[in-house]
């Protein structure tokens, strides 16, 4: 298994270098699997670390037990979706309710209801129902995101410009020049005012600020795409081993013999085409 | 001879891409089959020593809620920042809570665990000393959770296996409950999303170990503080592994409890990529200049012309 994954490891990797030499059928296979692998990793694992046990776990507790009507109703209906679901998979709706030990909230039958809406999208005649689990989003988000933004990113940043006057020359210095950068960036942004002389100077320095921020955004990409390159490298060379069979000579070579006959072969078509 | 040189460097300034994928492919290929060859020294910036400081701080027996937030494609970069503060922590006895905010977050949290256990540095105990959480997805939702009621999202840890049963998770039921908060982040939800709707409401100490690309947009929460120190990228890595391996040798001449004495300290990984990484940076600065001095000599020629 371990030597599979070496393998895997090894062919992916080459597939999606092969890129730097044009797009080729390596390069489409390994984006096609990887987007799809990770599509559906993503969904399965978040449905049984969240959905199952957060949402399911608190309409359908285990636990739970009750003698009244509407309880049985209740669970009547977990019944039906445990017989119908039960033949796919009998874990998703266990017999007698889903064990993640949460007690019952039934207010949990809301985020259910949008999120059923949500998946409407697929059916054209009710897509517009999901426009109401959106509302909910765009609105709980922007509402959540007001007060935590406003205080982290604006009143606590602005609280910090205030110069210290009892620190080093040094520190002030830095200080002085950070709110010299605040107030020419914001002034940069500043479209109601025509930027002409003395406001045009100001816009200038904000310019001045906002290429640096940009070089070293530039250079701490750079530094990171690096990064990722010694990582593949790396694993390239523990798995060229004998080890591993020597995946990656193996791996290089035949991929190197397949997109020279493709090469050849697309080049070949587009003449014969060319001439007809 | 100076029409020469000019041509010289003008051809330069159109040479195929190829070519410098090739000549950056080599140059990080070398120094890592052959580090003997380049050998530069770390050394330590401000940001990871404020770090190193702050976690020293910290009693035995803190707790140190360790969020993961980064996957396989930015393991090389935040990985040895995982092993080398989890190495951090386990020395200085501080009981380690882990979460995930992103699916793959909870399989590199495994690994890095695996990693250190396997060192047999550490008399470390499952539930005494470290609890992994798993993943929850919702991103800002659920660190507002963590923040308010972490009950209410967690009945189970990773191993299904309930909180209520752990030992280590008494009295912890919200971010208050924790003495500092680590963020190791590849992106969002991450650092920014810790800072505004966690550590700053409930004012806990943070920090974070993000990749190089985020390093400008945490920056300024740095220097304001809401961020105590930053392990930036690899380079971080590096000299945070530095600091700890020094660290570690030095509690087990000294015979500290929590230390196996007939254990070896072991060398991160980042240290020995740095190398490859410096001498690519050097390449890529050529690169810049000369096609800078290429597209200077060709302007003003067309001037001429």
């Amino acid at each position: 298994m371990e030597i599979l994954g070496a393998w895997s490891i090894v062919f992916f990797t080459i597939c999606i270098f092969s890129y730097l030499f044009g797009d080729n059928p390596f390069y489409k296979v390994a984006e096609h699997i990887f987007v799809g692998v990770s599509a559906g990793y993503i969904a399965v694992y978040t449905f049984w670390s969240t959905i199952w046990p957060n949402l399911f776990g608190r309409l359908w507790p285990a636990s739970e037990s009750s003698d009244s009507i509407l309880m049985k109703i209740w669970y009547g209906f977990y019944s039906i979706f445990s017989f119908l679901i039960g033949f796919i998979n009998k874990s998703i709706f266990p017999p007698g309710g889903v064990d993640s030990g949460f007690e019952m909230n039934v207010t949990y039958i809301i985020p259910l209801i949008l999120g059923i809406f949500m998946i409407l999208r697929l059916v054209p005649s009710l897509s517009w129902l999901a426009r109401f689990s959106i509302a909910y989003i765009v609105g709980m988000i922007s509402g959540l995101k007001l007060y935590s933004f406003l205080n982290s990113n604006i009143l606590m940043q602005v609280k910090d410009l205030s110069v210290n006057t009892g620190a080093s020359s040094w520190v002030i210095f830095n200080q002085l020049l950070i709110i010299v950068g605040v107030i020419a960036g914001l002034i940069y942004f500043f479209f109601s005012m025509e930027h002409k002389g003395f406001i045009g100077k100001v816009s200038r320095v904000g310019i001045f600020y906002l290429m640096i921020k940009f070089g070293a955004s530039f250079g701490f990409a750079v530094m990171g795409r690096i990064s990722l390159l010694i990582g593949r490298f790396e694993e390239l060379i523990q798995y060229s081993s004998s080890d591993y069979y020597n995946a990656t000579p193996a791996i290089i070579l035949f991929i190197i013999i397949s997109l020279t006959v493709w090469f050849m072969m697309s080049k070949n078509k587009e003449k014969t085409e060319m001439e007809v | 001879m100076n029409n020469r040189i000019a041509h010289i460097l003008l051809s330069l300034g159109k040479v195929d891409r190829k070519i410098i994928f090739a000549i950056i492919g080599i140059v990080v290929f070398v120094p890592l089959i052959k580090p003997e060859w380049v050998d530069i020294p770390v050394q330590i910036s401000p940001d990871s020593k404020k770090v190193f400081t702050e976690l020293s701080s910290l009693e035995p027996n803190s707790k140190v809620l360790l969020s993961f937030e980064y996957g396989p494609s930015t393991k090389p970069e935040i990985h040895p920042m995982s092993v080398a503060l989890l190495n951090h922590l386990f020395a200085k006895q501080i009981k380690v809570y882990i979460m995930a905010l992103w699916p793959d977050g909870v399989f590199m949290a495994t690994d890095a665990l695996e990693q250190v256990l396997s060192n047999n540095l550490f008399n470390v105990e499952e539930y005494v000393d470290y609890v992994n959480l798993g993943f929850k997805q919702g991103g800002e939702v659920v660190i507002r959770g963590v923040a308010s009621d972490i009950r209410q999202l967690y009945t189970k840890d990773f191993k299904q296996v309930s909180i209520d049963d752990i030992p280590m998770m008494s009295g912890v039921n919200n971010v208050s409950d924790f003495d500092y908060v680590i963020d190791l982040s590849a992106g969002t939800p991450g650092t920014t999303e810790w800072v505004q709707y966690a550590c700053d409401p409930k004012d806990v100490p943070f920090t974070s170990g993000c990749t190089s690309i985020q390093v400008t947009d945490v920056m300024p929460y740095v220097k304001s503080g809401q961020v105590r120190g930053i392990l930036a990228g690899m380079p971080g890595a590096a000299e945070y592994e530095s600091m700890v391996k020094e660290e570690l040798q030095r509690l087990q001449e000294e015979g500290f409890p929590g230390i196996n004495a007939d254990a070896v300290v072991p060398t991160g990984k980042a240290t020995g990529r740095m190398s490859a990484q410096s001498i690519a940076h050097l390449v890529m600065v050529l690169f810049i200049i000369l096609g800078n001095v290429s597209y200077f000599i060709s302007r003003r020629m067309k001037v001429k012309e």
